[in-house]
């Protein structure tokens, strides 16, 4: 044939589209920083049109395009960050198993990221997929091409980690630490 | 691994499946196990308490980023520049090829002429102009969202503004007796260069509004608030960010830009020409403090 029609891009826009601010907020976070987010963004809106002939229809179109997100991701992090992806040791994360620290209420939403972006990446990914983004852990699991035990223990970490250094950002106004709980 | 003892055997157990349970991934045997053990356990309830708020704070500060209000303008033009070469998959044979090529390149000439370049608003007194134009902008958005973009763009902006703006007692007497803490409410919210230049209760096709207009320099703000019409909700759209648990939506026409929250009796919007995310920041101030004021009025 001459000529073979391609999906509408009406069709991707409304399959895809309502779901540019999750992805964005996701983003945002895993590179803290905005500008690049929104040249993520782009693009991963990019692949995704290119490849929606591929997509099926009634599938879950959000898990298809944050699978694409990290794909994304993958590359923009080697091309910006131009440096291995620094992991923390096992030591260092089980110094933190047996401390629980308080939770801080008072603490800003710009606070809260802060901390959160000083969660390992890895984790970090995987605390916002479960956490903020609901994935159930077979989906996470599916979009970061990692078995679901590993996301279980990165979330696990990530949560810990993330207490930590919200219990650190409140400890700087003298918020919240208590008779009882040590390091 | 590392085995962390929190006491007896069910402590330890238990705050092994606390991830698991938050996340809603455990076995209804194991839930109920859990479930038991937190309900005579105070230790591991706050534990629970404590995991759980945490995660409800991080996913309250990560919503709470605002998305650029163009960004969707500018994901749906990439993809469209991008459809119009891919639409169609072409033949081997070169000539199809560079026929094609013409026609994209004159259907992104054509786009690009055509889509940034904002038409002259129409005069003042020029009614039959003014409507066309606020028909031909509205349908570019939402319906949701477009009763906010019409009030702004008919009562605000199509209006001439006297010298001094009214008073505060002025304001309360035409916004009316019911809306008249709006006023002081939304100047307590906005940074002081926004003066209210006009608060009132207005119509447009039919359905009424409550209005305040603020100026800052060239810039007028409405914030619009209509009573619910059966069925109207703005929950079928994607928010663009939250605040204080607020669901904000958010669109662009043309030069205007809308952000729109609901209660369960009102649609209330927030419409300015401001770009870079500066109306919905403003929207973002006012909508925990209207949106509190509207719910106590229904």
């Amino acid at each position: 044939m001459f000529f073979s029609h391609k999906p509408r891009t009406e069709d991707f826009e409304a399959a895809a589209l309502p779901h540019l601010g999750d992805i964005y907020r996701t983003a945002t976070r895993l590179l803290a920083d905005s500008t690049k987010a929104d040249d993520v963004v782009q693009d991963v809106y990019l692949q995704a049109w290119k490849s929606f002939d591929k997509f099926e229809p009634g599938t879950n179109c959000r898990a298809w395009l944050y699978k694409i997100l990290f794909h994304t991701m993958h590359h923009y992090r080697r091309k910006w960050l131009n440096s291995r992806i620094v992991k923390e040791s096992e030591d260092l994360i089980e110094q933190t198993v047996a401390w629980t620290p308080p939770v801080p209420d008072q603490l800003t939403d710009e606070e809260v990221l802060a901390a959160l972006d000083e969660v390992p990446p890895d984790f970090r990914a995987v605390v916002l997929l479960v956490d903020v983004e609901e994935f159930a852990y077979k989906d996470a699991a599916a979009i970061l091409n990692v078995p679901v035990g590993t996301v279980m223990s990165r979330l696990s970490r990530g949560r810990r980690l993330l207490r930590e250094r919200l219990a650190g950002a409140a400890g700087q106004y003298g918020i919240g630490r208590q008779e009882g709980y040590t390091a | 691994m590392k085995i962390v003892s929190f006491g007896d055997g069910a402590c330890e157990k238990t705050r092994r499946y606390l991830d698991s349970y938050i996340s809603n991934e455990l076995l209804v045997e194991t839930n109920h196990e859990v479930l038991r053990h937190v309900e005579t356990c105070a230790s591991c309830a706050a534990e629970l308490e404590a995991r759980t708020r945490v995660r409800r704070r991080l996913k309250s500060a990560v919503e709470s980023q605002a998305v650029p209000p163009d960004l969707p303008v500018r994901v749906r033009e990439r993809i469209r520049s991008q459809g119009s070469r891919s639409a169609w998959t072409f033949g081997s044979t070169r000539w199809a090829a560079a026929a094609a090529m013409a026609v994209l390149v004159m259907a992104i000439g054509v786009r690009t002429w055509s889509g940034h370049r904002l038409q002259p608003l129409p005069g003042i007194t020029d009614r039959p102009a003014q409507d066309a134009y606020i028909q031909r902008i509205s349908q570019t958005i939402s319906s949701m969202l477009s009763p906010g973009l019409k009030d702004h763009v008919h009562c605000a902006i199509f209006r001439k503004y006297p010298r001094n703006p009214p008073t505060p007692d002025q304001m309360v007497e035409t916004i009316g007796p019911q809306y008249a803490g709006l006023v002081q409410l939304v100047k307590s919210k906005v940074p002081e260069r926004y003066r209210i230049v006009m608060a009132h209760q207005c119509g447009f096709k039919g359905r009424r509004y409550v209005h305040l207009t603020l100026r800052d320099g060239g810039h007028l703000v409405s914030l619009v608030i209509a009573r619910k019409q059966p069925g109207e909700t703005l929950a079928n759209l994607q928010p663009s960010m939250r605040t204080s648990g607020i669901p904000l939506y958010q669109s662009a026409a043309e030069r205007f830009e809308v952000a729109g929250f609901e209660t369960d009796q009102y649609l209330a919007f927030v419409v300015s020409d401001l770009r870079d995310g500066r109306n919905l920041q403003i929207a973002q101030n006012l909508a925990p403090a209207v949106h509190g004021f509207l719910a106590a009025l229904a």
